[in-house]
């Protein structure tokens, strides 16, 4: 919310410098986001335009002779149109500074000397195009020759304050300044709001057909003129962001910001049968809202309708058919509750957020209505209007209820004692009534804080009043609990293994266009219906993600000349849940880790092994490669992990689809762990070195093509005295035969009990031999 | 006394050690030596014929003349040890004259980075499992149930309007917070709970340099008997130095989160400029970094999980990791975190 600091000096005497309020109200709860400096001016006073001549030497100007307060008056050349005799006008006078840095000199316009400028709403800061097209007009009554800076404090700033959506009683410079009153320890200014009523009958009829209508109180003032509004209101206006548009409808938005009571003015004269209707809206209900739209309603919206239908939406925006134009002499001020959720409701429903409908659908206290119309008949009787009484429907307001505040509550929430004293001093300050009871309090809170409804909710209160600087630090200490971190540690592992085995994490999106998965599936890889969300903001993130391949595979086409190239990114992907009986089951989320590596030599056989000394660390178990597929990789370069009975991952050669897809080269190695089928770390026992030495022996045998070497160490090892068997070359080739391998084993022979002789070898080899013959076909080459 | 064939054995032996001698001076490296050894005390070398002359000699004189070479064969062996240890030390010398260019490039390391925004989760954990906490993870796809209603943000409540979420369903969200990770913890463990939660939120915000629509949180709960604000702020002093260093604080300034009364907005001290603001652009001259929100739990979420608001109190926090990670980095640019340039991670770990 915009505020003025200026305007919020109207009701405290706050201190001159800006940044002890805006200090203040950030310590209050209430952060200035921005602190707007205005333009600086000096030297501008209210002067009166006493006689107005043509200038002897050029046609377009005029020479005002200008009475500033003093004995001696200005003359002042003009090029303005409109100018007249008698206008109350602000002049810079020689020496003055205005915005945009302007400086007035003496000088000579076409020969006659020029003792200064009147001034336009652009010369001090204001919008041009929100005042009149020419010399800004003041009130009369201020006195000539009054510092007009100092008079409108046009030099203070303009504050952008967070006001939290419990607070709409905050959402006006009343309401602001009476916070900062009672934290500074001054007197709040309540705005007047006596007015003279006029005597005579009153023919308005309002009849409320709906209980979200809490509280509609209407006042009618009539003997109105539209003009433009008084110089004080329209600066105010301006300097908080609202255009100025006429002496009636200024009124009603100057009284919302000050009070935070939107209202809205009728033109009597236009409403049908004089009678107002307060109902929902029908179905598919038409009507022109004063922004010229049409709209289509239905009925979650809440209608002010006369006897031809519609005329207002209520909470929101008024009618056209009914808006206060150039002829309005007569006005109903409407200042109504609404029940906050509905005008919410209702707004969302017509995508139509106002000044309004932010404040009513934070619910805003019933006898506000009273003082909205109290005070804009006062304002409006300012400006010639005759007043008739006030007339409410609904509920009447009465007083927010007495919440209980137990001794030893603030103490038990915050940590520090206050004697009762401080409590109840800290309560009044904020308005609100406190009463002993017990060993606590009955604290009555006022009537625009209805936010207050729990203990714990004053006992905020006073902690605001009496500084959360109070809160002393303390290190609590932790009583045994059974939570478990295992999955925390877990993933913390396995990304600090990882970026010790050289690759680098990346954090990618979760949500995507849909042509991710359109690329998969025009590559004929099967991909399910990716998760949707319903209400994206753009296309581009429709879909959460199905894999974390994708995102490794752009930006490893991204960063093509960086090789080699080893990522991998550790995070939630989403499946739709299968059906049953026709009913849709929950998406499902499953945490993957995704790793790549492309360039360098045999990025697959670097991955495969990064990952099993990976899988090796976090489980205390080497895991089983085997044969596998997995949507995306290389349906015949793709290893299954295994770890116990679980397959726990796969690692692969890129799917050759994707890879021309995405632009990276074939022998990228992408690998994908589940992280939550890790078995949990399986402490490894110590097996004693063997005393006797070990003996080396190589074989090579020539094996059918899809023979896995896996297979082939795996039967080796089943040789009792086989410590361990390694397949150092695989060749593929003439001397090889059609259809077949030769794979050249490294196999490490050793006993427990004695130190083995060449026989004792020899013969493991011959068994060895013939179990490879037996199970794949295998004849040993030599 | 001494024959002729004595004494012309002697002379022999005389000019070996003397040409021995020339030759040892001649070698200045360890194969020359050997070379020299060779050639003069070696099976064929000089002092093999100079042997012979022993058999030239009269048998009574043989075995003097025989202790005489080998007293004079082991001291020509002794010189050429001498020798040898000076050529080796003089070889040591020399080298420790070599030099490298320690500038030149190595091999490139193996070695990758963890993300800066897990280092900040990883870093928050330690802090607070060191003080016995747990750390519990979650699902990002939750109900709305517990997003809202359970966190004391019933439909249509106006601080919904903030907290923007993208739906999959009428009833499921994508956690706009980790705050419903109180909701699952504390149904799922009775009090007394301290926990710790980080993960990823989304909420529907356009991208820009301050703003992801996916970005991470970490929550922190502690529930029993006894539990104050003061707590609250202990721990978060604590979290704050181990993240900014030994003299960050930390203030709280009022503010509203339905969940918790009272509630808090958590601000650290600059740890660019300590506080001074000024021109300091890490905290835009305001000397205080906003942190997140916090507060005492409300007793509708205590309540709603089954916990006695009149027996137990506890605080909860929340804390953008994004956001501590460009504090503790001077990142000005949120997009960074996603668009994992090469190097970004490496020159941050």
């Amino acid at each position: 919310m915009r505020v003025p600091l200026a305007w919020l000096r109207d009701y405290a005497d706050l201190p001159d410098d800006p940044e002890a309020v805006v200090a203040r109200l950030a310590a209050l709860g209430f952060p200035v986001d921005d602190v707007e400096t205005r333009p600086r001016l000096t030297n501008v006073v209210v002067g009166r335009i006493t006689k107005l001549e043509r200038h002897p030497n050029a046609d377009r100007l005029q020479l005002c002779t200008i009475d500033v307060g003093g004995e001696k008056t200005l003359l002042i050349a003009t090029a303005a149109t409109n100018v007249a005799e008698g206008q109350t006008v602000p002049v810079a006078r020689i020496g003055a500074e205005l915005a945009g840095g302007l400086k007035i000199a003496p000088r000579k316009m076409r020969g006659v000397d020029s003792e200064g400028m009147l001034i336009s709403a652009e010369e001090i800061g204001l919008p041009a195009e929100w005042f009149e097209d020419g010399i800004m007009q003041l009130d009369p009554s201020i006195p000539l020759g009054t510092d007009a800076i100092a008079h409108f404090r046009l030099n203070e700033p303009v504050l952008e304050v967070d006001v939290t959506p419990n607070r709409p009683d905050a959402l006006s410079i009343v309401g602001l300044a009476r916070e900062l009153a009672a934290s500074f320890g001054v007197a709040l200014r309540e705005p007047p709001t006596q007015v003279q009523y006029e005597d005579g009958a009153d023919d308005a009829r309002v009849t409320i057909e709906t209980v979200d209508c809490k509280r509609f109180v209407h006042q009618r003032v009539s003997g109105l003129r539209v003009r433009p509004a008084k110089a004080w209101m329209r600066i105010r206006l301006a300097l908080a962001g609202q255009r100025p548009l006429n002496n009636l409808v200024d009124v009603s938005n100057f009284v919302m910001l000050e009070l935070g009571q939107p209202l809205h003015f009728f033109d009597w004269d236009r409403v049908a049968g004089k009678h107002l209707i307060v109902r929902d809206a029908r179905e598919a209900e038409r009507f022109v809202t004063l922004d010229g739209q049409e709209r289509t309603l239905d009925p979650r919206a809440i209608v002010i309708a006369d006897e031809e239908g519609p005329t207002s939406l209520a909470g929101i925006m008024g009618g056209q058919r009914s808006e206060v134009e150039d002829t309005t002499t007569e006005v109903l001020i409407e200042a109504a509750t609404w029940t906050g959720p509905r005008i919410r409701r209702a707004s969302t429903m017509l995508k139509l957020r106002t000044e309004a409908s932010s404040r009513f659908e934070k619910s805003l206290p019933l006898a506000l209505s009273d003082l909205g119309a109290a005070r804009a008949a006062r304002l409006l009787e300012q400006e010639g209007g005759s007043v008739r009484m006030p007339h409410a429907a609904g509920k009447p307001a009465t007083e927010p209820r007495a919440v209980p505040l137990p001794a030893g509550e603030v103490e038990r929430l915050l940590g520090f004692t206050l004697s009762a004293g401080e409590i109840e001093r800290a309560l009044t300050s904020l308005g609100f009534r406190v009463e002993r009871s017990g060993d606590g309090f009955g604290v009555t809170p006022p009537y625009w804080r209805g936010d207050v409804q729990i203990a714990a909710d004053l006992v905020e209160e006073v902690a605001r009043v009496v500084g959360y600087d109070r809160v002393r630090a303390e290190v609590p200490a932790v009583a045994p609990q059974d939570v478990d971190s295992s999955e925390f540690d877990r993933e913390m592992e396995l990304a600090t293994l990882l970026a010790g085995l050289g690759y680098t994490e990346v954090l990618s999106l979760s949500l995507q266009p849909g042509s991710v998965a359109q690329t998969w599936r025009e590559n004929g890889i099967t991909v399910g219906e990716p998760v949707e969300i319903v209400n994206p903001l753009s296309e581009d993130q429709r879909w959460m993600r199905f894999s974390l391949m994708p995102a490794l595979l752009e930006f490893a086409a991204r960063d093509r000349a960086l090789r080699p190239y080893r990522r991998f990114e550790l995070g939630h992907v989403f499946a739709n849940g299968a059906a049953s009986n026709g009913v849709a089951a929950d998406p499902t989320e499953s945490v993957h880790l995704t790793a790549l590596h492309a360039g360098g030599e045999s990025a697959f056989g670097r991955l495969k092994s990064d990952l099993l000394a990976l899988l090796r660390r976090v489980t205390g178990n080497d895991a089983r490669v085997e044969r596998g597929t997995m949507p995306g990789l290389h349906p015949g370069k793709t290893a299954a992990l295994r770890a116990g009975e679980t397959v726990v991952g796969y690692v692969g050669v890129v799917d050759p689809r994707l890879a021309r897809a995405y632009e990276v080269a074939e022998t990228t190695a992408l690998a994908t762990l589940f992280v939550e089928a890790l078995p949990a770390y399986a402490t490894p026992k110590y097996i004693p070195p063997s005393k006797f030495p070990p003996v080396e022996r190589d074989l090579a045998v020539v094996v059918a093509l899809d023979v896995l070497a896996g297979d082939v160490t795996d039967a080796v090892r089943d040789e009792p005295l086989a410590r361990s068997a390694t397949v150092f070359d695989e060749y593929r080739g003439p001397q090889a035969g059609e259809g077949k391998k030769s794979l050249a084993l490294r196999i490490v022979l050793q006993s427990d009990e004695k130190t083995l002789t060449d026989e004792d070898a020899d013969a493991a080899m011959q068994r060895i031999v013939a179990v490879l013959r037996e199970r794949f076909g295998a004849t040993p080459r030599t | 006394m001494t024959t002729t064939g004595m004494t012309e054995l002697e002379a022999n032996l005389a000019s070996l050690a003397a040409r021995f001698r020339d030759a040892v001076a001649r070698a200045s490296d360890e194969t020359a030596l050997n070379e020299v050894r060779v050639a003069f005390l070696g099976r064929s070398g000089a002092i093999t014929e100079v042997r012979k002359g022993i058999g030239k000699l009269p048998p009574p004189e043989r075995p003097g003349a025989g202790k005489i070479i080998n007293e004079a064969v082991q001291a020509l062996e002794a010189e050429l040890g001498d020798a040898l240890a000076r050529v080796e030390r003089a070889a040591v010398e020399r080298s420790l004259e070599d030099t490298i260019d320690v500038t030149l490039p190595g091999q490139p390391a193996n070695i990758g980075a963890i993300h800066p925004v897990r280092r900040v989760a990883m870093d928050v954990a330690r802090y607070f499992t060191r003080h016995g906490f747990a750390v519990v993870l979650g699902p990002e796809i939750e109900t709305d149930a517990n997003n809202f209603d359970a966190l004391n943000i019933p439909p249509d409540h106006p601080a919904r309007e903030g907290l923007d979420s993208f739906y999959l369903r009428p009833d499921l969200v994508l956690r706009t917070h980790t705050s419903p990770m109180q909701v699952r913890s504390m149904r799922k463990h009775g009090p007394p709970i301290a926990i710790i939660v980080p993960g990823k939120a989304y909420r529907r915000d356009a991208i820009d340099a301050r703003h992801l629509y996916m970005f991470h949180q970490v929550e922190g709960l502690m529930v029993g008997r006894g539990i104050h604000f003061g707590h609250l702020k202990g721990m978060l002093v604590g979290m704050c130095r181990e993240l900014f260093g030994p003299s960050a604080d930390v203030r709280f300034r009022p503010s509203f989160f339905p969940f918790t009364e009272p509630s808090a907005e958590i601000d650290v001290k600059c740890p660019a400029c300590a506080g001074e603001g000024g021109t300091c652009r890490t905290c835009g001259g305001s000397g205080w970094i906003e942190l997140g929100g916090s507060g005492m739990v409300h007793p509708n979420v205590l309540r709603a999980v089954g916990y006695d608001p009149g027996a137990v109190t506890g605080w909860a926090f929340g804390c953008g990791l994004e956001r501590i990670a460009m504090k503790r980095h001077d990142v000005n640019d949120i997009r960074a975190f996603i668009e994992n340039a090469p190097g970004f991670a490496e020159e941050l770990a």
